[in-house]
């Protein structure tokens, strides 16, 4: 035992004169590697040959890693067996103590080996939740993790309680931070509970009887939950799930200023990120009380700000397309356009269908010109290869024959009877026989001086 | 396209990362991350969550024991690499340095006197020639014979001052004598010194030391200091690259997939040739086809008005496969399909270029264009969206995007890293799912810029700090843009971990995982999945040669069910454990037995670092097979399938995943590889190749006058030592015993009978290699068997005591030694104390 000690001293003085080594050293590397075997930017420590115990502690470790890297799990579990031998004498001052190790490691086996139960998950997170003091929330929040993905809620709520009154002298950032999870998960299954028992009241309302315990059940669960919930949501982070639960919470007892507010502060803090989900959640919630339109389309305006090619830009498309106003009108185009640049609205028959039914709008007034004009200069360089290669063209009418008939009647307006996905596509429309693809060519032909004002050619040529 | 309806919770803060970084050796293990409900509906019973990491995922199982090689090896590339030992001090003063400071140390000395001694034309070339005169190498006293201008030392310039042109002979005499070292002196007080090899130091000899001051200055071709300082620069950089290389970011490894979907045959470029700088489109699949030879003429387009970047001359195609001589050697192949067609580009230090392939059968890569950079490139890629597009960066701190067509777009130019001060140049950029946004990283984070408006348009994607969790010390390594399974996410692998990127919600990671592996993941593949599938991201590493095969999805769920509210996508999850995948050097185990140096250095050839990564899903029927290459350094190339599996074709039904038969041995097939590979590999490059002429010496310079003296009269016994070294010389091989096969003993001297002088006794013992013995014999240590043996001669010489012929005498010592070996056979006699050994 007194070998072991002096080697673990060893251990303590090499792990020391690493750190110095990292300080005083040139040679270090550019990068900071940390995996770096040591041998590599020191000499060999004269006391090496000592480290027997260290070394077949980190080769234990690595042939654990290697069968668990090759989901070898049984034969992962028998060296973890002999692992366990280093939790002897851990008062090592490495980053990671080998309880740590163990736990992690003890966990994944569990979830992938074939024969592991339930049962044995729970007493192994037990045994590890007593292990490490430091580590009691994080061992506790995984436990929960794992018990509600298993579908054991109940289970999984005790586990969340038992954590909650846990002190243990002051907490660090991360054991608060942690802490404040558990407190928020605890939140989100009140909330469940609560929208069970409004289901189960809800029935039983329609068929005109009423529990008062219920009731008073569902009210307490309501409590439970906003006061978790609202907790956490102050803090800046991403917090979807508790803010949608703890607005649908509010919804129900008609506190929409409240919703309202969490909403705006959720979207709009800069504090938080950029979330569009934020913004998604406002709108929805404006759309279900009805807002005015003015509210609506400046909610739907800084998305479009902050995710131009968020999906909700076809509905705002829509809405914009629909006004009487010219701006929005002129919003709706730049909308449009925003979304199509972006690769993922390629082939979407929605969007280029929006866009060429604007777009073929403003050809017949023959007015505002000048949009399609400003949104086309910004992007004639490139859309004609990204979007009307001849390629494209001949997939699309392959793949889908209602978007290249979007897609032909754009690129006729923006690039003149002679772009090529126009030529080839109307072209394979006419021999098909189908009579709007006939129409289109029809229409393109006749609106051909659109495509010289826009593409700004009309000044030096000779209209026909 | 759609956004997930609602993310995994997390915290976001902002500011440098608070966590200390550490050696965390399981950090990705056993972690949920978080959960989040799935059920979605309200209305159902129970609500039902899923795990950040931890869901199940496809169950791949590695096609054979390890890895294959796929193309016979690089034959005419056989430079082994830096290795540790060569460059660190090893020595005496390890002791010493561990005892003061701590690091490693250059062995710097060692170098610089491997230089002297393997350039001596170069560090001592004109000088050496100068002074030729100056230095004598014979042994007896210094004669001059005067006869001037045919043998007198020409003196070098500044001696030849000193000589007056007309002086008394005796003078000349003594000025030759005067300007003349005798290295013999010399040479013999540094033998001495290795002789002494434990203090290199402290006993200098005055002689040297004088003669190190003298000609210290002016000895060298190059000046001494610049020399060292040239060298120590060098060492540092070797060892920079030898800790973390970064050159070989992207890997240059790529898999063209052939075009249409149920083609077989698709295309691997890949650097080959002595430098790694031929580069090579090998169409491959089922039947490795042949590639019709190639030739290449277009015109070039006009050189854009840049500092940094110029357009070059273009190279040609030779042979096949479709084979380019490159000028450099090639650091990172990259290739995208725009339309139908693969533009591959190239990445050397200094030159930049795009091929196009178009997905007909048969067809010849054409190259398009070269640029040259005036600093080395560190990144290059190709565009999805747009043909012919690539984004340029170099260790300038310049991106550019550069198009075919239009030729370069400075983009940006800043030597300072985005987010904090770091010092590495390396920057790297990618493009996103806008075609005129591309991303830029550098060490400390990811930005967007858009090329329309570069100095105004920029949004941060990803910043090493508390808003993605990140851990001190932590960088960059590879980003990715992974437009082929979502088009607005990017990978981004740090040296801790991997994560997964929106563009839609910058700064914070859909997913983040510490991916454990031992050295940073220089290259990334993705292997996009169908609907409902998982994509598979493979990682590797340059220097460890490890592989990764990591499964996520973020796939649309639930299209039937119409759940109340937008976007029914849900967030991105790990699915499944990462998977470790056989590495090159996997495979030396199962090669054919070698001789021990020929392991070594198969060994070291397997084993040196890896240079790219590429992957090919194969589909046949119900079967999927992925096909896993990878590149060595070395030129080794790619192993072939690393992973196949039968994926349930259900993934979300698929159930636990069985312990998978840990086949040792490789199939037939397989080892019928490994033995062509083998076989080609000796016959390419067996041995490094050896000098063409071994370098000879005059003989004069090496022995003395003395030890040069011909003997008065060669004896017999000296003729046929001669012949025995001559046929030995001829044959190349060597003398092992001095003991000739019985036959042809040489004649020994002839003693006289009776003789009992003990130093031909000797000699004639030494020569019959029993010399050891006839030494414990003089030390009288087998008592008895001397006693026996010389009562033995003493019968024989009474019997031969007639015939007093030399021939006779010479046998009965022959029969002396036999019986006398044969005794010793019986019985080992034992070591005597130390008997001088035999030189």
């Amino acid at each position: 035992m007194d070998g072991f000690l002096e080697e673990e001293e060893e251990e303590a003085a090499v792990a020391a004169t690493k750190k110095k080594a990292a300080v005083g050293s040139a040679l270090l590397p550019a990068l900071h590697l940390p995996f770096l075997p040591p041998h590599l930017y020191q000499p060999a420590s004269s006391h090496e040959y000592k480290l027997n115990f260290k070394k077949s502690k980190e080769m234990c470790l690595s042939y654990i890693q290697d069968a668990m890297l090759q989901k070898q799990w049984k034969k992962a579990a028998e060296f973890l067996t002999f692992y366990i031998e280093s939790l002897e004498k851990d008062f090592s001052t490495e980053y990671v103590s080998p309880s740590e190790m163990i736990w992690r490691i003890g966990t994944e086996i569990l979830c992938h080996h074939s024969r592991s139960s339930m049962k044995e998950f729970n007493s192994f997170t037990e045994q590890m939740k007593s292990l490490g003091v430091k580590r009691y929330l994080k061992v506790c929040l995984e436990h929960t993790f794992h018990l509600l993905c298993n579908g054991l809620i109940d289970e999984a709520y005790q586990n969340l309680s038992l954590s909650e009154s846990w002190r243990f002298g002051e907490q660090t950032v991360i054991q608060d931070k942690e802490m404040k999870l558990i407190k928020a998960y605890k939140g989100l299954l009140d909330y469940y509970n609560w929208s069970k028992q409004k289901n189960i009241l809800l029935e039983h309302g329609q068929d005109g009887f009423e529990d008062l315990s219920v009731e008073q059940e569902m009210h307490s669960y309501f409590r439970k939950a906003a006061v978790n919930l609202k907790e956490i949501i102050k803090i800046p982070g991403v917090w979807d799930l508790f803010v949608k639960c703890y607005v649908d919470l509010l919804e129900f007892y008609g506190d929409h200023n409240e919703a309202r507010q969490v909403l705006n502060e959720y979207a709009y803090n800069s504090k938080f990120p950029a979330n569009p989900n934020a913004h998604v959640y406002l709108y929805q919630f404006l759309k279900r009380h009805g807002e005015s339109k003015k509210s609506l389309v400046s909610a739907l305006k800084i998305l479009h700000e902050v995710v131009p090619s968020h999906e909700l830009m076809i509905d705002f498309n829509i809405m914009l397309q629909k006004s009487k106003k010219r701006k929005r009108r002129r919003l709706g185009l730049e909308v449009i356009f925003a979304v199509l640049d972006y690769a993922g609205w390629k082939e979407n028959v929605k969007a280029w269908s929006c866009l060429a039914k604007q777009v073929k709008q403003i050809v017949i007034s023959e007015k505002h010109l000048d949009w399609i004009q400003q949104e086309w200069n910004s992007r004639k360089d490139w859309w004609p290869a990204f979007h009307f290669s001849r390629y494209s063209a001949k997939r699309n009418w392959q793949e889908n024959e209602s978007l290249s008939y979007e897609k032909a009647l754009v690129a006729g307006i923006l690039l003149g009877k002679g772009c090529k996905y126009f030529k080839y596509v109307s072209h394979q429309g006419c021999k098909a026989q189908v009579k709007r693809f006939r129409i289109l060519k029809k229409f393109v032909n006749k609106h051909n001086p659109v495509y010289l004002r826009i593409s700004g050619l009309s000044d030096c040529s000779v209209q026909p | 396209m759609e956004f997930p309806a609602a993310l995994f919770p997390s915290y976001f803060g902002a500011g440098p990362p608070q966590e200390e970084g550490g050696p965390a050796p399981v950090a990705g293990w056993g972690e949920h991350g978080q959960v989040l409900e799935a059920g979605l509906g309200r209305r159902q019973a129970e609500t039902t969550f899923v795990p950040r990491r931890g869901g199940m995922g496809e169950s791949w199982e590695p096609a054979d024991a390890a890895a294959v090689p796929l193309l016979p090896p690089n034959a005419s590339c056989w430079v082994p690499s830096v290795a540790p030992q060569d460059i660190l001090y090893r020595g005496v003063l390890r002791r010493k340095l561990q005892a003061g400071k701590y690091g490693a140390a250059l062995d710097f000395t060692k170098q610089l006197s491997h230089f002297f001694v393997d350039h001596p034309e170069d560090v001592f070339g004109s000088l050496g020639q100068l002074l030729h005169q100056n230095f004598y190498l014979g042994n007896s006293k210094l004669r001059v014979s005067v006869r001037p201008a045919v043998t007198m030392p020409s003196p070098t310039p500044p001696l030849a001052a000193a000589i007056p042109s007309l002086c008394p002979l005796s003078s000349l005499q003594r000025q030759a004598r005067d300007c003349t070292i005798r290295m013999t002196a010399l040479r013999e007080v540094i033998d001495r010194l290795e002789a002494r090899r434990s203090c290199p130091r402290q006993h200098l000899v005055p002689r040297l030391r004088w003669f190190s001051h003298l000609s210290r200055d002016w000895l060298f071709e190059v000046p001494l200091g610049l020399l060292a300082d040239c060298v120590h620069e060098d060492l540092l950089l070797q060892w920079a690259s030898l800790l973390f290389d970064d050159s070989p970011t992207g890997g240059a490894l790529a898999w063209l997939p052939p075009k249409d979907v149920g083609a077989r045959t698709g295309r691997l470029v890949y650097p080959g040739g002595q430098a790694m700088n031929h580069l090579c489109i090998l169409p491959c699949g089922v039947s490795l086809g042949r590639e019709g030879r190639g030739h290449v003429a277009l015109p070039l387009a006009d050189t854009p008005d840049f500092q940094d970047v110029v357009l070059e001359e273009l190279p040609c195609a030779q042979g096949s496969p479709a084979q380019f001589e490159l000028n450099g050697r090639i650091r990172q192949v990259a290739a995208a399909r725009v339309d139908g067609e693969d533009f591959v580009g190239v990445r050397s230090d200094y030159h930049c270029g795009v091929w196009s392939v178009s997905g007909r059968t048969g067809a010849t890569p054409t190259p398009l264009q070269v640029i040259r950079t005036s600093v080395p490139a560190s990144c290059l890629t190709v565009s999805p969206h747009l043909p012919g597009e690539l984004a340029v960066c170099t260790q300038s701190g310049a991106i550019y995007l550069w198009n075919v067509e239009t030729g370069l777009q400075r983009l940006r130019h800043d030597p300072q890293t985005m987010f904090f001060r770091d010092d590495s140049p390396w920057r790297w950029s990618d493009f996103t799912a806008h075609p005129r946004v591309l991303s830029c990283a550098d060490r400390t984070g990811l930005q967007c810029l858009d090329t329309r408006a570069p100095e105004r348009c920029h949004f941060d994607l990803f910043k090493v700090g508390e808003e993605a969790g990140c851990q001190q010390g932590e960088r960059v390594v590879l980003p990715m843009y992974m437009g082929r399974a979502y088009s607005s996410q990017h990978l981004v692998t740090t040296q801790f971990s991997v994560y997964v990127l929106d563009e839609r919600l910058p700064l914070v990671p859909v997913l983040k995982w510490a991916h454990m592996m031992k050295a940073p993941p220089l290259f990334a593949h993705l292997t996009p999945g169908g609907p409902g599938r998982s994509h598979k991201v493979l990682l590797g590493t340059s220097r460890t040669q490890e592989l990764l095969l990591l499964q996520y999805r973020g796939e649309k769920r639930g299209s039937g069910v119409s759940v109340g509210l937008g976007g029914s996508r849900s967030a991105c999850q790990l699915a499944g454990p990462p998977q470790k995948l056989h590495s090159i050097a996997s495979c030396l185990q199962h090669l054919p037995a070698q001789l021990p140096h020929r392991h070594c250095l198969l060994q070291q050839r397997l084993g040196a670092p890896a240079a790219g990564l590429a992957a090919a899903l194969q589909e046949d029927g119900l079967r999927e097979s992925l096909l896993v290459f990878q590149l060595s350094e070395a030129g080794d190339c790619p192993p072939e399938p690393c992973a196949s599996s039968q994926p349930s074709p259900a993934p979300q039904e698929a159930k636990r995943p069985e312990e998978p038969c840990a086949s040792p041995q490789p199939s037939p097939a397989a080892a019928l590889r490994y033995r062509r590979w083998m076989k080609a590999l000796s016959k390419g490059c067996g041995d490094p190749p050896q000098r063409t002429r071994p370098r000879t010496f005059g003989q004069k310079r090496l022995f003395t006058r003395k030890e040069l003296e011909e003997p008065s009269a060669p004896s017999t016994l000296h003729g046929q030592a001669r012949q025995r070294l001559r046929q030995a010389m001829q044959d190349g091989g060597r003398i092992q015993r001095w003991d000739p096969p019985p036959p042809a003993l040489p004649q020994p001297l002839e003693p006289a009978v009776g003789d009992t002088d003990p130093l031909s006794t000797r000699l004639t013992a030494s020569w019959g290699w029993d010399w050891e013995r006839w030494w414990e014999e003089r030390t009288s240590f087998n008592m008895a068997q001397r006693q026996q043996a010389l009562r033995e001669r003493r019968r024989r010489q009474k019997r031969a005591r007639g015939r007093h012929s030399l021939s006779a005498s010479f046998t009965s010592s022959i029969t002396y030694q036999s019986e006398l070996s044969e005794l010793s056979d019986a019985a080992p006699p034992p070591l005597s104390p130390g008997p001088p050994r035999e030189v």
